[in-house]
């Protein structure tokens, strides 16, 4: 994007350095800094110290669950925002905006309390939990407990992605499509489904991101077991608590790229998505 | 050709009326039969009924609101009707779905399928009707061909011209052989020249595949040359259906007359054979058959139906109005555009008074004249200049006389 600013001096404009100057210095010791130490950190041992920690059983052991339960997360997380945005976009009925409001709410709650609704209601002696103990159902300290912690907390962000590209879609696409023999299902798949592509990718990279990192409620719902319920952010932890920097470290890192990654490719993307929205 | 139809169909039409088997007459491609509909308290239309026939296009004209795209989307099938049918070659499709309707729909900003490349969008049909793959192929090919898109096949739709993009559209629909095609204002997104241009393009096509078709628009120079017939529609009611012809030179009402390009308006009450206007009688023996001595009306005529003298004798077939004075001379491309004040309040004339008697732009006789509009072609406008103050004498050589309902809505 090209960016032209309006000229308010006569001359150099010493505005453009200094604001620049400023923001910078503001989002060093922030952000920037303590990201770099990660980094400093983590090699500071030297390369080898680093790749033995990172192939550490434990270590493969929790990226590799934090892979899976946040794909699996993603995964429904992005067809049930699919479907939810397509439902509230397309029927109109009483208590549609309570269901809009009920779907964004677990942004707005401390993952803490998340994972403490979930083993109030899933735990041994939760609500639910009680009746399905005695036969010998036991999904809390499990990898399924950070499945559904993860799709709790994450519940909101693809559907929250989704929805706008929803409504503002124009409708005769669809009504062509319509007149021109399709039915619900074929209109869906071969005329909706391909516009929201751009929106069904950012969603989930968000929820995946957002799932990987997950830590307050995964804590409470997962019991943190080595090599059994401990993800990645839980043995940084973990680790870290044990005074073993360097393990804690080479995960850290990981994670960071990882996040880099995604959001790289979000940014990125973005001219790309805007585009497909453009020639909707 | 066309059979003459019912327009605003009467409340008191004989039980013995043709219209309840209209569906079944030979001939008849598509047509709407007492199509009423609300939206909210809002009544959109009213009592719509016309018939389009086989190979035939038919225009519905309206202001915007007039609820003519409402009608269009009845008959795709993208809304209901409150009450009335839509039968598409006999078979009533009311309660159909619209994708059972076989019906061609080319949208206003053409809702062309972005991700899909030409020959995709035009396939769309038969794919989703699990044609054979050879089918498909020569279908698309031989519509390429018909809309002259054959080297944009691979292209995507924003990388075509919109009138590229509206060929599209009307390939898309024409390789299911949509039972009738309906155009949402196929034009309203381009620029003027476009317009014409594509409109020549449209009309053309659509003879060569004689597939029925219905356009919105509120053009009425566009009404007049895509239609083979015009159904003027105000407010959710059909105020006249008829040829380009009939609905122009013929209005039936006055909405009609003054949607259809520039209307001059005069009220008149019916005598003895004439439509005396203050001191003004103008011979209409014919055109006042259907009216009651004394009965008030409307003088309706064009602004290129007048015509104008220096002296006393109009030109033959001119029916004599007034006389009037000029009172602007404005050139407008074409042709010249004159704004005369008509004297209709003027004594009869004297014996031996001089023809056209004094009326001028100066005198207080200017405010009480009647304003009208005249145009004048480039070679009358050559042959006799006028300027403001001359003095005219003013006749026409076509008007309608149409009742003047002044309380009760004109129907």
């Amino acid at each position: 994007m090209k960016i032209t600013a309006i000229r308010h001096v006569r001359g150099f404009d010493v505005a453009r350095p200094v604001s620049i100057g400023v923001m910078l210095a503001i989002m060093l010791p922030l952000v920037l800094l303590p990201l770099l130490s990660i980094f400093i950190y983590g090699t500071g041992k030297g390369l080898g110290v680093f790749w033995s920690s990172l192939v550490a059983p434990e270590a493969i052991f929790a990226l590799k669950l934090s892979m899976v339960t946040s794909f699996w997360a993603t995964v429904f997380n992005v067809i049930f925002g699919l479907f939810a945005a397509y439902v509230l976009s397309r029927y109109d009925f009483w208590g549609r905006n309570a269901v809009i409001v009920t779907i964004s709410l677990p942004t707005a709650i401390p993952t803490a309390v998340a994972g403490f609704a979930l083993l109030l209601l899933w735990g041994p002696y939760g609500t639910l939990g009680r009746l399905l103990n005695p036969q010998g159902v036991q999904l809390m300290f499990t990898p399924y407990a950070i499945i559904l912690a993860n799709v709790f907390v994450t519940f909101p962000l693809a559907f929250g992605v989704i929805k706008p590209v929803f409504d503002t879609m124009s409708r005769s696409l669809e009504e062509a499509s319509a007149t021109i023999g399709a039915t619900r299902w074929q209109t869906f798949w071969h005329v909706t489904l391909p516009s929201l592509r751009g929106a069904i990718v950012s969603g989930a990279l968000l929820t995946f991101a957002r799932a990987v990192g997950e830590f307050g409620s995964t804590i409470l719902v997962s019991g943190n077991l080595a090599l059994r319920t401990q993800t990645a952010p839980l043995y940084i932890f973990a680790k870290f608590n044990e005074g073993q920097i360097e393990a804690a470290n080479a995960i850290a890192i990981v994670l960071a790229l990882l996040s880099f990654v995604i959001f790289s490719v979000l940014f990125f993307a973005r001219d790309w998505l805007e585009f497909e929205v453009q020639e909707a | 050709m066309i059979p003459k139809m019912a327009f605003a169909p009467d409340k008191d039409r004989p039980p013995a009326s043709p219209a309840p088997d209209q569906g079944q007459r030979p001939g008849i491609a598509a047509s709407v039969q007492g199509l009423s509909k609300h939206f909210k308290k809002a009544r959109v239309l009213e009592d719509i009924s016309f018939d389009v026939a086989e190979g035939e296009s038919l225009v519905l004209l309206g202001a915007s609101g007039s609820g003519k795209t409402t009608i269009l989307r009845i008959i795709a099938g993208l809304e209901q009707p409150d009450k009335g049918r839509v039968i598409l070659h006999g078979k009533d499709v009311t309660d159909l779905p619209a994708r059972e309707r076989g019906v061609g729909v080319i949208f206003q900003a053409y809702a062309l399928f972005p991700r899909m490349t030409v020959e995709k969008n035009i396939g769309y049909g038969l794919r989703i009707r699990r044609r054979p793959r050879k089918e498909r192929r020569e279908t698309v090919n031989r519509l390429l061909k018909l809309v002259q898109l054959e080297e944009h096949r691979k292209k995507y739709p924003w990388q075509l011209s919109g009138g590229q993009q509206q060929r599209v559209a009307i390939a898309r629909t024409l390789a299911y052989k949509p039972q009738v095609l309906l155009f949402d204002e196929p034009f309203g997104a381009l620029d003027a020249q476009t317009r014409v241009h594509l409109r020549r393009e449209i009309r053309a096509l659509l003879r060569q595949v004689k597939v029925p078709s219905v356009f919105i628009t509120h053009d009425q120079e566009e009404a007049l040359e895509l239609g083979d017939r015009i159904a003027v529609l105000n407010d959710g009611h059909l105020e006249q259906v008829g040829t380009p012809d009939e609905v122009y030179n013929h209005p039936a009402t006055e909405y009609v007359a003054t949607f259809l390009g520039a209307a001059n308006l005069l009220l008149g009450v019916v005598t003895s054979g004439c439509v005396e206007i203050g001191t003004a009688r103008v011979p209409a023996a014919k055109e006042t058959t259907r009216f009651r001595e004394g009965q008030s009306v409307k003088l309706v005529f064009r602004p290129e139906g007048v015509c104008l003298s220096q002296d006393a004798n109009l030109p033959e077939g001119c029916r004599r109005l007034a006389n009037g004075v000029i009172e602007e001379v404005n050139f407008v491309g074409p042709y010249e555009r004159l704004n005369v004040r008509l004297d209709l309040t003027h004594r009869r004339q004297a014996e031996n008074e001089p023809p056209l008697y004094d009326v001028t732009i100066n005198t207080p006789e200017r405010m009480r004249g009647v304003p009208i509009m005249v145009t004048r072609p480039k070679p009358d406008a050559n042959a006799t200049k006028y300027k403001a103050g001359d003095r005219v004498a003013v006749g026409l050589t076509s008007f309608s006389v149409l009742p003047n309902y002044t309380l009760a809505r004109q129907r």
